[in-house]
């Protein structure tokens, strides 16, 4: 059975893919973005912050990641990355905002899975 | 993005510049500080590529609002350095101990690294036509 960060780090890089397809998708139909897209992506933020709530267990523990600078640097990236994307897209609703969503959600499914990796 | 034209492909080149400037920059820093000796020539090379990303976002931003001179520049240099960077990775395998960001034309990020010049090349293309 895998443990609870992994499962957590499984459920975010699924839903993070489904986030940057379904952005791409509405940003190359050049539609406007739409308000469930803004939703989904916050949602992948919550997650976000669960895992990395998770992912501070290793840090208080005695199995330490072996590099914990790259490892701290991973677990504030994941955080950070999908706030600052939406605020330089707030009050822009143009297709071309969904693709900056797109982007952000695959960065962040990377940063999960770094994150993962160096735990 | 406050400069710029409001809406438009460059967003989308934005967004991953800035992020490019994160990974790189980050992975560079902490790579010169906790392991120089490990692979010195690889390690200032990334942080080089940083340096690039935090000039090509800026080029672009330049350039969505109308200001190419820089940008058309900066896309070359990065292309430049990118195609430089891969080729000594596979020729002068001593100095590459460890990646760089560029290593391999950047195998390590999905060769992102490696269309990404070319992409704001031809975005810079249609921005520059009359």
């Amino acid at each position: 059975m895998p443990s609870v960060s992994t499962q957590i780090t499984w459920i975010v890089v699924g839903y993070a893919v489904l986030v940057a397809v379904l952005a791409a998708v509405s940003a190359a139909r050049g539609s406007e973005r739409a308000a469930w897209l803004d939703q989904m992506a916050w949602m992948l933020e919550l997650l976000l912050v669960v895992r990395a709530l998770a992912g501070l267990g290793p840090l208080l523990g005695d199995d330490r990641p072996d590099s914990t600078s790259t490892y701290v640097g991973y677990l504030f990236a994941s955080v950070l990355v999908l706030p600052i994307a939406m605020r330089s897209v707030q009050g822009d609703r143009a297709a071309w905002s969904s693709g900056v969503v797109a982007v952000a959600a695959v960065a962040v499914g990377v940063l999960a899975v770094r994150l993962q990796m160096t735990a | 993005m406050t400069d710029g034209a409001r809406s438009g492909p460059h967003q989308v080149l934005l967004a991953l510049y800035a992020l490019f400037t994160l990974a790189a920059g980050a992975r560079s820093i902490v790579q010169l500080t906790t392991q120089y000796d490990d692979a010195p020539v690889a390690y200032w090379l990334s942080l080089g590529a940083a340096v690039t990303y935090a000039l090509g976002w800026y080029a672009i931003r330049e350039a969505s609002a109308g200001r190419t001179g820089f940008a058309s520049v900066m896309l070359w240099v990065e292309l430049g350095g990118v195609v430089t960077v891969g080729t000594l990775s596979l020729v002068v395998r001593d100095w590459f101990p460890e990646p760089s960001v560029w290593s391999d034309y950047g195998i390590g990020y999905g060769f992102v690294p490696a269309v990404l010049p070319v992409a704001g090349l031809l975005w810079l293309r249609r921005q520059t036509a009359p």
